[in-house]
């Protein structure tokens, strides 16, 4: 039996695409779905024809996308009866395909990255600190604690939805809706499992809310933008790493 | 009541009085149809919730954009989270939402910590979320009505319906407008926890916390009404929205 698409942000990932590099971008957030473990090992991905409607691309930039898929080993096609296009999660290591993300990055472009990031972060903690209720900061004190002792893909999925919450506490659809869009982008190299670890986002986070349960919006903007460029400073330190010869 | 005399506002409270007891009765024969599916003997499973899905669907009508039934952790047999949801938003066909029910998944988020499903689950009354960012579902900024729903050991999950906060302004705000030119004020909704659902005045938006008087506070009170210099607040009959009326 193949495993089912079961996951939530299926709607994210299969939203249209940009009319520009649709095949590389295609191929790039299908890499990102299966390097975070979005679609499974040995799951079946939709006809090329349902993944075109649902990118909003023609089938050939689908059939480009897979070509590409195919080479770097994470589809399989195999025809006939009962055939069509599987998954194959790296085994090893399953952050590799980010590896190879980030040192193919500029550090110009991430600093463009860092830059909208904390223009939409920064903005909605600000928001956070005027417009939370105190059911909202239940939940923003709840989204804290899963950082503490998180690892990994927790702690990458603890850092994002963190976020996320800020920005649903800032009572902001659009911001919100930015905010899933960046870390469904390059953004999400900010939150990766190999660039930050508890210890540092913890404290972070604590201080962040701590200011939005203060209503001071200023330092919640602040202290947001700071943690931004902590991960940005650990993205280009490895970055640095990653293409020393 | 006795006193039958008109007060200003009273539109307004009747109108959303209206709305939101028509959201709730609404909700009633998925109600009945989830807690006799639950009463069948034998466990409930995943695919079980299927049969909800006309009763889901007909909800769909008016200014409800989402409905469905969400059940609680460990109700169903075979899985540990499950629910039957269906949306209009968008436009078109109603379509079912999938969201992450796997709690390992990188993208898994925590339904059992949304208001609309704790508040049910430990008052068993019905409740009104939000406004609020539903960026579970729609990432529109809207308001859930859901109530408990009962199974053989309690508590078995929510049954739902939701309102854009748009549509909601769009039915309501016309009769505020008015309340505020004939008050020579300014006049707003607010939910129970001072949010402001619509209002008036810009200066006063939607989403926004009034400050000025600590509504949280009022609210646990039980008064219908209270009157300062300036300022009035009256409750929407039995729903958790207040109406703000204030001096220019």
């Amino acid at each position: 039996m193949v495993k089912r698409m079961s996951h939530g942000a299926r709607a994210a990932l299969f939203a249209p695409l940009d009319q520009t590099g649709r095949a590389e971008a295609v191929t790039r957030r299908l890499v990102d779905a299966i390097s975070l473990g979005l679609l499974a090992d040995a799951e079946q991905l939709p006809t090329e024809t349902e993944l075109a409607a649902q990118f909003g691309v023609s089938t050939v930039t689908v059939r480009e996308a897979l070509v590409a898929l195919r080479q770097l080993g994470l589809v399989e096609t195999r025809r006939g009866r009962g055939g069509g296009s599987f998954v194959r999660a790296p085994a090893d290591s399953p952050v590799a395909p980010w590896r190879e993300r980030l040192r193919a990055v500029s550090l110009s472009d991430l600093r463009d990255v860092g830059d909208q990031y904390s223009a939409i972060a920064g903005a909605a903690a600000k928001l956070a600190a005027e417009r939370s209720s105190a059911e909202d900061l239940a939940r923003l004190e709840l989204a804290t604690e899963d950082i503490r002792d998180a690892t990994g893909p927790a702690a990458s999925r603890a850092e994002r939805h963190f976020h996320l919450e800020v920005a649903a506490a800032a009572q902001s659809p659009r911001l919100t809706h930015q905010e899933l869009l960046l870390q469904g982008e390059q953004g999400g190299l900010l939150w990766l499992p190999i660039t930050h670890g508890p210890s540092s986002a913890y404290p972070a986070h604590r201080a962040i809310v701590t200011a939005i349960g203060l209503g001071d919006g200023e330092l919640a903007r602040k202290l947001t933008e700071e943690h931004i460029l902590d991960a940005i400073d650990r993205l280009v330190v490895l970055h640095l790493e990653l293409i020393d010869p | 009541m006795n006193d039958t005399r008109t007060r200003p506002g009273d539109e307004v409270v009747a109108l959303v009085s209206g709305i939101v007891e028509g959201a709730f009765a609404g909700l009633k024969p998925l109600l009945a149809a989830a807690e006799t599916l639950l009463a069948e003997p034998g466990p409930t499973v995943g695919a079980d919730l299927e049969q909800l899905r006309p009763k889901v669907v007909e909800q769909l009508d008016g200014l409800v954009v989402g409905a469905g039934f969400i059940a609680a952790p460990g109700l169903l047999a075979d899985q540990e989270f499950g629910f039957e949801w269906w949306t209009t938003a968008g436009g078109g066909a109603p379509r079912q939402l999938f969201i992450s029910l796997d709690p390992t998944s990188e993208y898994f988020l925590d339904y059992t910590r949304q208001s609309w499903f704790t508040v049910p689950r430990d008052t068993v009354r019905r409740h009104i979320t939000g406004p609020y960012v539903d960026y579970l579902c729609t990432d529109e900024y809207t308001l859930t009505f859901t109530i408990p729903v009962r199974g053989a050991t309690g508590f078995a999950g929510v049954v739902g319906a939701d309102v854009f906060v748009r549509e909601f302004e769009h039915a309501t705000l016309p009769k505020l407008h008015a309340l505020a030119v004939e008050e020579r004020g300014q006049a707003a909704l607010v939910n129970a926890q001072g949010r402001v659902v619509v209002s008036t005045s810009a200066r006063q938006a939607t989403g926004s916390l009034v400050r000025e008087l600590d509504i949280p506070a009022w609210w646990t009170t039980g008064e219908e009404s209270t009157t300062r210099p300036g300022t009035t607040l009256r409750r929407c009959g039995d729903a958790p929205i207040a109406l703000l009326v204030t001096a220019r």
